[in-house]
């Protein structure tokens, strides 16, 4: 991106110390990291497409393992791209798609008898498409003898207006590849068995054709999400163009995707809910044990947003001028204040991360009376809302330009928080 | 689907700056709006938890008129979520609502089935999930056919969490002397005045925010499936009252923050009178009538003017503080 020098000189009289010609590089710097971010959760995607595919022409333990690895591989880029959702409408109108949770899994295949059966709030908690083909939803038949991403997008996602009706996406995959976590508080991962896709008489727990066609269905679709969600991000897509149409209210995106993430949503709903209800399905990825790492990496999305770097699945580094920079340009000590304390979240949730590939799982920590679970997990809380306090200080500081952020009505308009 | 974007970063705009900013004392504020509230809330939790251990029948009218008071307390600072209620999962375990995943029921059936001994120490209960501590708990032990029935254990378990919620409350109190030091000057928490009164401009905003999209939304639904068994403290028959209440609230504190700023301070009245108006105008105390044509349409009118209130504080009242709203704790899905 080119800038005219004189164009600089001339806006930096009018705006101040903070170049106004700089934050166009920040948010390429931006679209850029999000363009690699989204391409390697894709491709990684595209892998257990793969693996998916080998598992259901010929199941086996080795094939379940090997797409158990590839969905674990995919989640680390996926997650950090989890800081781009907040503040950019366009990823958040669509995330739900791709990632959403918790989810009631008992609308997508058996369930043990203790998970109930319709709640209060949910009609089709227990519905089971694998085991029918037909059913009637919201006072329309549905014929569900064919399953097709057309089917779990546009039917069964979100069915009856019910956000736990997660038909899509990772943990719907997730679900279909480890089954419940049926050891409460105790250690261990769901444990579903490769013959629930063995087809003929080897076949466990019944309709494996259609459980596979789910199966595959399913990563068909998160493939086509994130292909289409990197395009977005691309040279003319329309999300890096909303970004950069207007430069004030894509910095303010930037701090946005970082604060929302950082509090509400991973400090608040993920982290600190579970902890409060001593429950153990109150873990993002419940049925793989995966969750230390879904917050670690989504701890990771943060900092590389504010430092403008990004380090792809094959090693190679994506970076460039960052909020950071404008930070430091303004206020060089509260950029170490704030990238000192998303490297203190980092600590904290490798602190969280490595007990658990110790053994000491995610689920195990949010037990009653845990105190050393309790610990681990509110080292991470702080240290999330922390550093929030130092991105509303940022947010301060670069809003102090004279520029008036039009339509921010239209931004602020949550949806409640714990829900 | 809506999944909100939910952002609420305003920033001010600065071509106000240096001229006319009010900058109310904020230890005072402090004084007049947060700590009574936080005193009538633990003398009410008190005479919640001896009403209880006098009489724990679920049908006592003592303890329901005791537990109604108190709720009515807690309503009116919910929107304080910040220093000490914060800690600890104080405010959590006082006030676990909205339920989604029904963990209030289920936890206090687990608690029932196994006739769990934690009831027994107020320590051991203060571990317990916050989904079974708090009003809302409460409101199920007294008034939910499928709960509200006599036993040793449920008695036993009503009283612990009545004085469970008079433990936090008095903490919370107590805590709140020490903590309204921290708005003077540039203490470590807050380290401008504008720090301190963001927070207690953020308190306004995120407290409409709540009664908006959450008290007043989750039982709207959508048109086409509207909601009303989610409506808050149904059972009671407390949701409409709720929203008065927590209006109340925050007026009071938004006008405590205008007061500098007379034209702002009028303008903020009227926007709350509309909603008062609205309440006033409401039929069901629960929401029953958001299936309904009518019903609906006066539950969208009481939800705009509440918007409108939001409206005017956010564009009207931050500048005029110099503060922006920041981050809350319902940013997020």
């Amino acid at each position: 991106m080119n800038h005219h020098l004189t164009g600089v000189a001339a806006l930096a009289i009018i705006a101040g110390p903070a170049l106004a010609a700089d934050r166009g590089a920040v948010l390429d710097t931006y679209a850029d990291l999000a363009e690699a971010g989204y391409t390697d959760a894709a491709e990684t995607a595209q892998a257990l497409r793969k693996a998916v595919d080998a598992l259901v022409t010929n199941p086996s333990e080795e094939t379940l393992m090997a797409a158990r690895t590839a969905w674990l591989a995919s989640r680390a880029p996926y997650q950090q791209t989890e800081a781009f959702r907040f503040g950019n409408p366009i990823v958040d109108d669509w995330e739900g798609k791709v990632n959403a949770w918790p989810l009631d899994e008992g609308l997508i295949d058996y369930v043990d008898a203790a998970y109930g059966g319709p709640s209060d709030e949910n009609e089709f908690a227990a519905l089971n498409v694998v085991a029918t083909p037909n059913f009637t939803l919201s006072g329309e038949d549905v014929d569900a003898t064919e399953i097709t991403p057309e089917l779990i997008s546009d039917v069964l996602h979100e069915a009856d207006g019910i956000e736990a009706n997660v038909a899509s996406g990772y943990h719907a995959i997730e679900f279909l590849l480890w089954g419940q976590d049926l050891n409460g508080h105790a250690f261990g991962a769901g444990d579903r068995a490769w013959t629930d896709y063995a087809q003929g008489d080897d076949c466990t727990n019944g309709n494996c054709d259609r459980r596979a066609d789910y199966l595959v269905s399913a990563t068909d679709l998160l493939v086509s999400d994130l292909e289409w969600m990197a395009a977005q991000w691309g040279e003319d897509g329309a999300a890096r163009e909303a970004l950069t149409a207007d430069e004030t209210a894509g910095i303010v995106a930037i701090l946005t995707g970082m604060g929302s993430l950082s509090y509400g949503e991973q400090a608040g709903e993920r982290m600190r809910l579970g902890l409060m209800l001593n429950d153990p399905e109150e873990e993002h990825d419940c049925f793989s044990d995966n969750t230390h790492n879904s917050h670690y990496y989504d701890g990771m999305g943060i900092r590389n947003v504010y430092l403008g770097r990004y380090e792809r699945v094959d090693g190679s580094v994506v970076k460039g001028p960052s909020v950071s920079d404008l930070v430091a340009e303004a206020d060089v000590e509260l950029d170490a204040e704030l990238r000192g304390k998303l490297d203190t979240t980092m600590e904290k949730l490798g602190e969280i991360k490595a007990a658990a590939e110790g053994g000491f799982s995610y689920d195990m920590m949010l037990e009653r009376g845990n105190a050393e679970g309790e610990a681990l997990v509110m080292g991470g809380v702080n240290a999330l809302i922390d550093q929030t306090r130092s991105i509303e200080r940022a947010v301060a500081l670069l809003g102090l330009d004279g520029v008036e952020i039009e339509g921010s009505d239209s931004l602020d308009a949550p949806g409640a928080v714990f829900q | 689907m809506s999944r909100p974007l939910t952002c609420c970063i305003a920033l001010c705009a600065s071509l106000w700056s240096g001229a006319g900013w009010a900058t109310p004392d904020p230890v005072a504020v402090v004084k007049s709006e947060v700590l009574p509230g936080f005193e009538t809330l633990a003398e009410k939790a008190q005479v919640l938890e001896d009403a209880a251990q006098a009489d724990c029948s679920p049908d006592s009218d003592a303890l329901r008129a005791a537990w109604a008071d108190a709720f009515d307390a807690w309503v009116r600072v919910s929107h304080l979520r910040f220093g000490p209620a914060e800690v600890a999962d104080r405010a959590f375990a006082l006030a676990f609502w909205p339920d989604t995943r029904n963990a209030t029921p289920k936890s206090l059936q687990g608690l029932i089935a196994a006739e769990d001994p934690v009831v027994e120490s107020v320590e051991a209960f203060g571990q317990v999930s916050i989904a079974a501590r708090g009003f809302y708990a409460l409101e199920y032990l007294l008034f939910d056919p499928a709960f509200a029935q006599e036993s040793h254990y449920s008695c036993a378990l009503t009283r612990a969490v009545a004085r469970d919620t008079s433990e936090i409350a008095e903490a919370i109190f107590v805590d709140w002397q020490t903590f309204a030091q921290e708005f003077d000057a540039e203490s470590d928490r807050y380290r401008s005045t504008e720090e301190a009164l963001q927070e207690l401009f953020k308190a306004v905003t995120s407290g409409l925010q709540f009664t908006s999209d959450t008290r007043i939304g989750r039982p709207m639904g959508s048109f086409d499936k509207p909601r009303p068994t989610r409506a808050e403290a149904r059972r009671s028959e407390r949701s409409i009252r709720h929203v008065r209440l927590s209006l109340e609230a925050t007026e009071s504190l938004a006008l405590a923050l205008a007061a500098d700023a007379p034209k702002v301070a009028a303008e903020i009245r009227e926007a709350y009178e509309k909603a008062f108006a609205e309440i006033d105008a409401q039929e069901s105390p629960i929401f029953a009538g958001v299936d309904n044509p009518a019903g609906r349409f006066r539950v969208e009118l009481l939800q705009a003017a509440v918007e409108r209130v939001r409206t005017v504080v956010g564009a009207e009242l931050g500048p005029e503080l110099g503060v922006i709203a920041g981050f809350n704790s319902q940013d997020g899905d």
